[in-house]
């Protein structure tokens, strides 16, 4: 017998077949009173959130990171860290061999392999959120991450507590991203500006005195005015005082007129609150301005740059970043296991050692991977929940917390001073570490900043 | 304000003026000569600043500042016959589309060949450090600095634009350009092959970008996106000062530099001013300072 079809593709067989089996679709749905879950573990307390459930045989990460604007090495180096991620989480190899407690097999994430997309966030809130939104509405992501710059993560953290996808933040510094800004959905592992502050602000003083004069250039967006914030609180409390400060826009080349208004102030110290090409500008141009050179109040001038890089270091040149101290989350030179292993496998891959911006992001793959393990599912309250508070060691030196209060990590950070010509050992040998800050001397409380998480289920 | 401030600030706005009077006059040039609007002029820039800072690492800095501007040249003329010349007759649209769209390609090869982490561009011996002006003007107190570079740079930026004017007003292929702005038809007529001269128009216009690449590349730093960063500041010097008129751009210029220089510590009016200025002028005077009766207007 044939099926005779009509003119709209529909034959009288295949409509009575169809309406049978909906038929029967309801009449499970009517006794049931709900769509049969029973199948899945854990079922009766998820329900579709975001991407999940996450069908077939593999799971979609996305990583929106700046290609393009002036944090784009940055991107660059993050995304090859991803990548690498990726690869461990579906074949083993670099952390996952040394992340305690882990759940990590080697073979994917819950018997799914691991796949990627990756977006531009052009070093633009904006343009990351329509990025970001691409990759959850068109490609199902079940997470994403990326930085750099704090306005594009907590653009992006505020997207993913609306739409119910994990956001692991990226290269961001400022306060608001775990302070006024934080959200239930978004985890960031990077330290931040009040850290920096706790950290550097004794060396400081220890080093020039305490009767310093700073001026600080601060680029003008959350991260800047935080880290102004928390290095005027950290080193006023050391005796210091704030002459002057000029909020500079993002992405200024040349810093001359403002570099002039430090040559007319008293100040004998410059702080630079900027990162990326901002810093590498205004640091070169400051030092051909002489403030490395000169003296003020009678005492040798000096530059400080917060927030250091070891990009940021390679771009600005060795012998205009010689001696100025700064802080860093993480430095490929430390042999602690975790890190090593980190390092082999990247420089295996690439052919040159990892940036902090990389290792962040490296870490924060794993640890969603691995919270999704200790869950036993992809349903983001669950996962949310194992990240909250998780204790873990061998992503770096010490131990590591996921503060459940505010998704802050806190883990051992560095004091940096940067290498000049003569002292470094090869091209990526540019940073002296000064001093390894202890987690437990860098931890603040709570309410140091306001702001709600939010709900385990968006609205 | 004491008399060393005031002075610095004066001395900060020429030297901003200058970097932009340098890369705007090649925008202002090819705009006045052959009416095309040059988005690529960024591009060139940033060009010029790689060439410089690789050259000057290989074959020392005064190589690069006789090379850059050479191949910034030849590279004017390629990108005149092989593009822009089929675009003479076409609308401004399609020629700014054009040089934008080439601008990106530019950009993107750049930071796939180069990476798009920042090249350091170190100053040669000669003009590193500081001038101390308060040794030579006796009106300022104490210790008054200033990077010699700088100065430098506004040497360059003088020289570059006299010798420009000298070119167009007493020489004989000055002539023929700027008869040829007016009436093409009649100097075609008349027997004067007005093509190559705009292709040496153009090359010329490409090497002034090389020249504010080799000096310029040390302060702005040499990475992908610095051609862009510095194109709409000159941009801005361009439309303000009247399309087309060297001496509208090196007012317009001189207006922008000092407009920054005075506003650096205010951040509210100092992210907006050059916006501002731009308002104020096309609103009171659309076609620009100096700028010609009927154009862009």
């Amino acid at each position: 017998m044939t099926d005779h079809t009509g003119n709209n593709g529909w034959s009288r067989r295949r409509l009575l077949k169809a309406s049978a089996a909906g038929t029967a679709g309801l009449g499970a749905l009517a006794l049931n009173g709900k769509a049969p879950f029973h199948f899945v573990r854990n079922a009766w307390a998820e329900e579709a959130i975001g991407n999940f459930p996450v069908k077939g045989k593999s799971v979609v990460f996305g990583f929106n990171v700046p290609q393009t604007g002036a944090y784009a090495d940055e991107g660059a180096d993050e995304l090859r860290a991803y990548k690498l991620a990726v690869k461990h989480l579906n074949e083993g190899g670099g952390m996952l061999e040394t992340l305690k407690p882990s759940s990590l097999s080697g073979q994917g994430v819950l018997g799914k392999k691991v796949d990627y997309v990756e977006g531009d966030t052009q070093t633009d809130p904006d343009a990351a959120r329509t990025s970001a939104r691409r990759m959850v509405e068109r490609d199902g992501v079940i997470m994403y991450g990326g930085g750099s710059s704090s306005a594009v993560a907590i653009a992006q953290q505020y997207l993913a507590q609306e739409m119910g996808i994990v956001f692991m933040c990226g290269l961001t510094h400022s306060n608001d991203t775990t302070g006024k800004d934080k959200r239930r959905y978004g985890f960031r592992h990077f330290f931040n500006a009040y850290m920096s502050g706790k950290a550097l602000g004794p060396i400081l003083a220890n080093e020039y005195g305490k009767d310093r004069r700073a001026f600080h250039l601060t680029a003008d967006y959350t991260w800047g005015h935080t880290q102004y914030q928390s290095i005027k609180d950290f080193t006023e409390q050391q005796g210091w005082s704030t002459v002057d400060n000029i909020m500079t826009p993002l992405g200024t080349t040349d810093y001359s007129q403002f570099l002039t208004a430090v040559l007319n102030s008293d100040a004998d110290v410059l702080v630079l609150n900027h990162y990326g090409k901002d810093m590498n500008n205004s640091l070169t141009q400051a030092v051909q301005f002489g403030m490395r050179d000169m003296q003020k109040n009678g005492k040798d001038m000096q530059v400080v740059v917060p927030l250091y890089s070891r990009l940021m270091a390679q771009g600005a040149g060795a012998s205009n970043i010689d001696g100025v101290y700064g802080t860093t989350n993480w430095n490929w030179v430390l042999q602690d296991a975790g890190s090593q292993a980190f390092v082999k496998s990247f420089e295996a891959e690439y052919g040159f050692p990892p940036s902090q911006a990389a290792q962040t992001c490296y870490a924060q793959t794993l640890l969603y991977a691995n919270a999704c393990e200790v869950a036993g599912t992809f349903y983001p309250p669950e996962v949310i929940k194992a990240l909250e508070g998780f204790e873990f060691e061998g992503m770096g030196p010490g131990k590591a917390l996921y503060r459940a209060e505010d998704h802050q990590c806190f883990k051992d950070i560095l004091v940096v001073q940067g290498k000049g010509p003569d002292k470094k050992s090869g091209e990526y040998d540019l940073l002296d570490i000064v001093s390894h800050v202890k987690r437990d001397d860098i931890i603040y409380p709570v309410d140091t900043f306001a702001g709600e998480l939010g709900p385990y289920k968006p609205a | 304000m004491t008399i060393n401030s005031v002075f610095l600030q004066l001395l900060t706005g020429l030297q901003l003026g200058a970097i932009y009077a340098l890369i705007a006059l090649g925008l202002t040039l090819i705009f006045g000569t052959l009416g095309v609007v040059n988005f690529a002029h960024g591009a060139l820039y940033m060009l010029a600043a790689y060439c410089a800072v690789i050259i000057a690492g290989k074959m020392g800095f005064l190589a690069a500042i006789v090379l850059v501007p050479i191949m910034l040249f030849v590279v004017g003329i390629a990108l005149e016959r092989g593009l822009i010349r089929y675009f003479y007759n076409r609308p401004h649209v399609d020629q700014i589309l054009v040089t934008f769209g080439l601008a990106i390609v530019v950009e993107e090869v750049v930071k796939w060949i180069f990476g798009a982490n920042n090249i350091p561009f170190k100053l040669p011996a000669w003009g590193n450090g500081v001038a101390f002006l308060h040794e030579y003007i006796p009106f300022l107190e104490g210790f008054v600095v200033f990077p010699k570079w700088r100065l430098i740079l506004v040497a360059v930026s003088l020289l570059t634009v006299f010798a420009l004017f000298a070119l167009l007003q007493f020489t004989r292929f000055g002539l023929i350009v700027r008869a040829g702005m007016r009436e093409p038809e009649m100097l075609r007529f008349l027997g004067v092959d007005i093509t190559k001269r705009f292709a040496i128009v153009f090359g010329l216009g490409a090497l002034i970008a090389g020249i504010a690449g080799v000096f310029g590349g040390p302060i702005t730093q040499v990475s992908p996106g610095v051609g862009m960063n510095l194109l709409v500041p000159s941009f801005l010097v361009v439309v303000i000062g009247g399309m087309g008129s060297l001496a509208g751009a090196l007012i317009a210029a001189l207006m922008l530099g000092m407009a920054l220089a005075f506003t650096a510590e205010i951040a509210s009016l100092q992210q907006i001013i050059i916006y501002l200025i731009a308002v104020v002028v096309l609103l009171g005077r659309p076609r620009g300072l100096l700028g010609k009766k009927g154009v862009m207007e």
